[in-house]
């Protein structure tokens, strides 16, 4: 069932991408599907998260104007990052969800403008302010996104994750009182 | 126990997956980077399966746009006359649409006075969907190959040239502009014929801003000239205006001028564009371009003497 809330957000997004620039420009600086694929990570999948990474990406570099398989580099490279801190780090709190947000959109900007630049490709936005803008509307827009996702998770994936990060058994103390007495 | 065996499983096999995964992607943007003027397969079938998505939404999006564009019109209209307040919001809808078919209309006559003007065969598109990435500008337009558009056929809009077609699917093509840096292009300052000011016109880092190249420095070059076409590249037909020179960097007899230009076309805010139907003419081959280069017919007399 959680798999398939992940597939169906994923399509959704790139859906959204596809088609809201047109509609209202600044959309531009939201990246849908690098959100879906951050929260598919989060899941401890790393399997499917990097699946679904290189899915969106070529998807959305399918109607770009950029190389193709560039999005798809940065975005498989991210859900492999991000399950991987996941899978040592607990962040289910939404709190420390929001860097992770931010610091895969960074990483992601830098990764596909880094490799635009490997290849010999000019990207037409100017780094810092499209880095920023992006920054600034994904983070927001993924901590909107990860919290109505995260109100549709089941019982069954809260347990699971429960049980991931199992609290520790703590031994009962003694009583030293009690030790020390006779019965 | 056996659960836990399976995840350690899925942690050895995944950095394995995530090098194939990333090897494949860098092969694709490898390719895709040195065979620029090809248009591969998936951006033709996924351009082809989004038209079903991009089309109704933007529909729906310009009508929403103009539903609520003429509801602050109303309000406006509402405090200077409030007797026809009530009259306006019964027919609220209906000058919705009216309005929308009116700037349609205007759009679409200035269209066909250039077509009226050009040589060539003008089909008019309207844009369903602009670059999924923040990083680029193209966009992609509701004709395709099977309304006979064709890969590098010019765009241009009333104002002058907007780009090219970069990868055509069945039902849309996407265009790439000409502010893009890598999207070089023929130009000459002043009139076609009259003027031997010839260059190279590229994008900037700046989107309203072209940058014309390799001017000579002694050519007599001024702010406010208009920069055309010249037909040159073999892509782009000789005499669509480009735009107007904003900014001259004075060469010398040695150096050539650095020359700034501001486009014509509105290529932010278009909506609607045409599409040249427009066949280069054919270039002569690179052999028979040199001098020294062996024609057929000799190939074929060296063959038959050697026998």
């Amino acid at each position: 069932m959680e798999q398939v809330k992940i597939t169906v957000a994923l399509i959704i997004a790139v859906v959204l991408q596809w088609t809201l620039r047109n509609v209202f420009p600044p959309f531009a600086f939201v990246d849908f599907p690098l959100i879906i694929v951050v929260y598919a990570a989060l899941q401890r999948n790393s399997i499917k998260a990097i699946f679904f990474g290189t899915i969106a990406g070529i998807a959305v570099d399918a109607l770009s104007g950029g190389l193709l398989g560039a999005n798809g580099f940065s975005k498989t490279l991210i859900a492999y990052v991000v399950s991987e801190i996941a899978r040592r780090v607990y962040l289910d709190n939404l709190l420390l969800r929001i860097p992770v947000i931010a610091g895969a959109c960074l990483l992601d900007d830098l990764v596909y403008y880094g490799m635009h630049k490997l290849l010999g490709q000019e990207l037409v936005s100017p780094l810092f302010v499209t880095m920023s803008y992006t920054l600034i509307g994904t983070t927001i827009a993924g901590t909107i996104i990860v919290l109505f996702l995260d109100s549709f998770s089941s019982e069954s994936l809260k347990r699971q994750k429960r049980d991931f990060f199992a609290p520790r058994r703590q031994t009962r103390r003694r009583n030293p009182i009690r030790l020390g007495k006779k019965s | 126990m056996a659960v836990e065996r399976t995840q350690k499983e899925v942690w050895k096999l995944t950095p394995w997956l995530l090098i194939i995964l990333l090897l494949g992607n860098f092969i694709l943007m490898a390719y895709d980077a040195r065979t620029q003027n090809k248009q591969r397969v998936i951006r033709v079938w996924t351009q082809a399966a989004a038209h079903f998505i991009q089309s109704p939404i933007t529909s729906a999006g310009t009508a929403i746009t103009g539903f609520f564009e003429s509801v602050a019109n109303l309000r406006s209209a509402q405090s200077e006359n409030d007797i026809l307040k009530q009259k306006v919001q019964e027919l609220e809808v209906k000058v919705q649409e009216s309005q929308e078919l009116t700037q349609e209309n205007k759009r679409l006559r200035k269209l066909l006075e250039l077509k009226q003007q050009s040589d060539y065969e003008v089909k008019t598109a309207q844009i369903i969907g602009r670059d999924t990435s923040a990083w680029f500008d193209s966009a992609i337009i509701d004709l395709g190959s099977l309304d006979g558009v064709k890969l590098n056929m010019p765009i241009v809009v009333n104002g002058g040239l907007v780009g090219r077609v970069t990868a055509v699917s069945p039902l849309t093509a996407q265009i790439d502009l000409i502010t893009r840096d890598k999207s070089g292009l023929g130009a000459v300052v002043g009139e076609l014929g009259e003027s031997n000011a010839l260059g190279i016109v590229n994008g900037t880092s700046k989107k309203d801003t072209l940058e014309m190249k390799y001017v000579p420095g002694y050519m007599d070059v001024k702010k406010g000239e208009t920069i055309y076409t010249t037909g040159q590249d073999g892509i782009y037909p000789p005499g669509l205006k480009l735009g107007e020179i904003t900014e001259v960097r004075t060469g010398s007899a040695t150096v050539p001028h650095q020359i700034f230009i501001q486009p014509s076309a509105k290529i932010n805010s278009m909506q609607e564009v045409a599409v040249l139907i427009y066949t280069p003419p054919p270039r002569p081959k690179y052999e028979e371009a040199l001098p020294n280069a062996v024609k057929d017919e000799e190939k074929v007399d060296s063959k038959a003497d050697k026998k």
